[in-house]
């Protein structure tokens, strides 16, 4: 028999809110019992809430030529928050407050009147 | 697919040129990157070596996993055991993705290592014979090999750098679970302590051999020229040797232990430690698979891998059927 | 009745020596299927299996040290005495989970078998789930609290074990073959994992743990479905080919295991070590 198992990418998430990162790669003959490697390869020291396992030859990577379509200028403050701070003056104009990243993400359905 | 563009039209030497700008600005190179097969074919002995010593040097302290005197020296021992299988795994990873291009598996590995074209560290060939020799080895044999390790996390090759990470991280634990059983001896009965003592002893050479020689004129085989010159690793051996003496020898001797070597001594004014060389021969021989317990841990590993062999077979290319 | 003190468990001198009785299945089991665990490290069929088989040896050893640190709060003595110092007449674990790996020794020439490994630790691992989950209702609370605990860890145990069993057994073929002599030799002595020894119906009673009957058509139907996915024939009856290990009656592999495992702790029992 030629080769030996498969290579199986392993990924998991640290708690249900974490995304999802990449672990490291593990040889399986399927599926099924790379799942079963996993953890105690990987994690066994830390949390874990979901683990996910990857075929390799599933994956499309980037040569490393590809890797040059990554660069960009910095020139698109207008696509962040950066490119619009002026507005935090504005609005003391008007006696409001900005409504920044830090405001939005703390409303969580809580708006108190 | 991807495009053919510019880089694959390079000649050989822009490509290496590229490459070693690369190298030399602290780029990570990754697996599928081009790389010079000097920096290929390195990188595939050093880490399949790194990765089997790994798989091999459970064997010494495996013995003693059902052995250990206490539960919770049982839970540690096996715990620790296990990290360096887990360490195996991932070197041997690391050196397959490697090889892939070679058309080399595991499978390869493990017939190298049984045909012994593949050889693993001079360490992992002595023989353990007591308790005091697993709790030397948790404590010297890991230092040392922390000492190695943590020289080569910034190395150039990605994969390689990020396996050390995760390595070193459990280290940290393996050097404190060496620390406490030789503490618990230390602090022992009289025979305990003798029991490290004669540990210690039995080791000494064999940890200094561990670094490797001087220069290549000691044994005609060091590597370390190269793995300077691509950054996979920045320190010689001979400096990595020294260093473990500055963290290990004040340690030994604070706890009642004796060095082996009557003429170890810190010189203030060459700023180094002067001690009796090893015997580079035996090392020679050890490595070479010839040392007290080679070929008995060869054929214990040879024996389980073919034992085991229709495992594999029956589920190579198996679809899931669960 | 519910015991939650040592002081009411010290009134009842029969509810504790059934107690005792059961604890010392429970911690003896797991111990000594752990120590065939520990001799497997580093041998297993491929590494990723060996550094996953190894987690679950250690989660089983825990487990064994939680059952001996119960019988150590009893005044049973210390755990550590109570694991590496009793003979073997002495132990109360099943003569299934002493035996060994297979021919040779863990350091030279081992022929382990793995399909041997995977039944008898899918099987067990059944019964002991199958067990666990009757212990947390456990009238002796510190005990039915670590039955809870050890519940936990069995999940992935009986995960890991049953996918396995599953995929070796539908390879087919070779493989197909070995596990099934594995799924008879076994059987052989698998009732006396199910058994709860001379004192069973006193720990009944007590209502320590649900009846051997009750435990036994529980394990049967958990399995059930894994003997149709693999279209393999589950008997009703198992056999005690070579005895009782809950009575004290022991192989020649327990005692030397014993020897192996208690080597460096009889070399100085009162040493710290």
């Amino acid at each position: 028999m030629s080769g030996f198992y498969e290579v199986f990418e392993v990924f998991s998430r640290k708690n249900d809110t974490a995304p999802l990162q990449h672990q490291f790669s593990l040889l399986a003959p399927n599926h099924e019992i790379a799942l079963v490697m996993a953890q105690e390869n990987f994690m066994r020291r830390e949390p874990v809430s979901d683990i996910w396992v990857v075929k390799r030859s599933d994956i499309r990577q980037m040569t490393e030529e590809e890797k040059g379509a990554l660069k960009r200028l910095d020139n698109k403050d207008y696509r962040t928050t950066k490119g619009y701070g002026y507005l935090k003056k504005k609005w003391r104009q008007y006696e409001q407050e900005m409504f920044d990243e830090k405001e939005i993400l703390s409303w969580k359905g809580e708006i108190q009147r | 697919m991807a495009i053919v563009t510019s880089f694959e039209r390079l000649s050989e030497e822009d490509k290496y040129q590229r490459f070693m700008e690369r190298i030399e600005a602290g780029e990570k190179i990754e697996a599928d990157d081009w790389m010079p097969d000097e920096y290929r074919m390195t990188l595939i002995k050093l880490i399949a070596m790194h990765g089997i010593s790994e798989i091999m040097g459970a064997l010494p302290e495996k013995e003693w996993v059902p052995k250990a005197p206490t539960l919770r020296r049982k839970l540690g021992i096996m715990a620790k055991v296990q990290d360096e299988m887990g360490h195996g795994q991932l070197l041997l990873r690391v050196a397959e993705d490697l090889m892939a291009p070679l058309g080399k598996t595991r499978e390869e590995i493990m017939q190298d290592l049984f045909s012994g074209n593949l050889k693993f560290h001079n360490v992992f060939h002595m023989p353990a014979p007591t308790w005091g020799d697993a709790g030397l080895i948790g404590w010297l044999v890991d230092g040392a090999a922390i000492i190695t390790q943590t020289n080569m996390l910034d190395a150039s090759y990605g994969p390689y750098a990020r396996a050390l990470k995760r390595i070193c991280a459990e280290e940290v634990f393996h050097a404190q679970h060496g620390e406490s059983i030789i503490l618990a001896l230390a602090e022992g009965t009289k025979e305990q302590k003798e029991m490290l003592q004669g540990a210690l002893n039995r080791w000494w050479d064999a940890l200094l051999m561990f670094f490797g020689p001087d220069s290549p004129s000691t044994t005609g085989t060091s590597k370390q020229d190269i793995t300077i010159k691509y950054r996979i690793r920045t320190k010689t051996n001979e400096q990595l040797r020294q260093d473990f003496f500055t963290k290990y020898v004040p340690r030994i001797l604070s706890i009642g232990l004796q060095l082996p070597d009557e003429t170890m001594h810190y010189d203030e004014t060459e700023g180094k430690w002067i001690y009796r060389q090893p015997d580079w021969n035996q090392f020679k021989e050890i490595i070479r698979n010839n040392g007290p317990k080679s070929k008995e841990r060869l054929r214990l590993r040879e024996l389980s891998y073919r034992h085991n062999a229709w495992v594999r077979e029956a589920l190579s290319g198996s679809k899931a059927t669960v | 009745m519910i015991v939650t003190k040592l002081e009411e468990l010290h009134q009842l001198p029969e509810y504790k020596e059934a107690l005792v009785e059961l604890l010392f299945q429970l911690a003896d089991d797991d111990f000594i299927i752990a120590y065939r665990g520990s001799e497997w490290l580093g041998l297993a069929p491929h590494i990723e299996e060996d550094v996953a088989f190894s987690s679950i040896t250690q989660d089983t050893m825990g487990h064994a040290a939680m059952y001996y640190q119960l019988l150590e709060d009893i005044g049973m003595g210390r755990a550590d005495d109570l694991a590496h110092g009793r003979g073997a007449n002495e132990r109360r674990n099943a003569i299934l989970l002493e035996e060994v790996n297979g021919p040779g020794h863990y350091l030279y020439e081992p022929q382990y078998d793995w399909a041997f490994a995977v039944v008898r630790n899918y099987f067990y691992t059944q019964a002991k789930k199958v067990r666990i989950d009757s212990l947390k209702n456990c009238s002796y609370e510190p005990l039915a609290q670590v039955a809870v605990k050890v519940n936990m860890e069995l999940y992935y145990h009986l995960m890991h074990w049953r996918t396995w069993f599953v995929q070796l057994v539908n390879a087919g073929g070779e493989a197909r073959e070995r596990m099934r002599k594995a799924v008879e030799k076994v059987f052989d002595d698998f009732a006396g994992v199910l058994s709860l020894g001379e004192k069973g119906e006193k720990m009944v009673e007590c209502g320590l743990i649900d009846s051997e009957e009750v435990l036994k058509a529980r394990w049967l139907q958990a399995v059930k479905p894994v003997f149709e996915q693999t279209n393999l024939e589950l008997p009703s009856e198992f056999h005690m080919k070579r005895g009782n290990g809950r009575n004290g009656e022991h192989t020649a592999d327990l005692i030397e295991a014993l020897a192996t495992l208690s080597e460096v702790y009889r070399m100085d029992p009162l040493a710290i070590w």
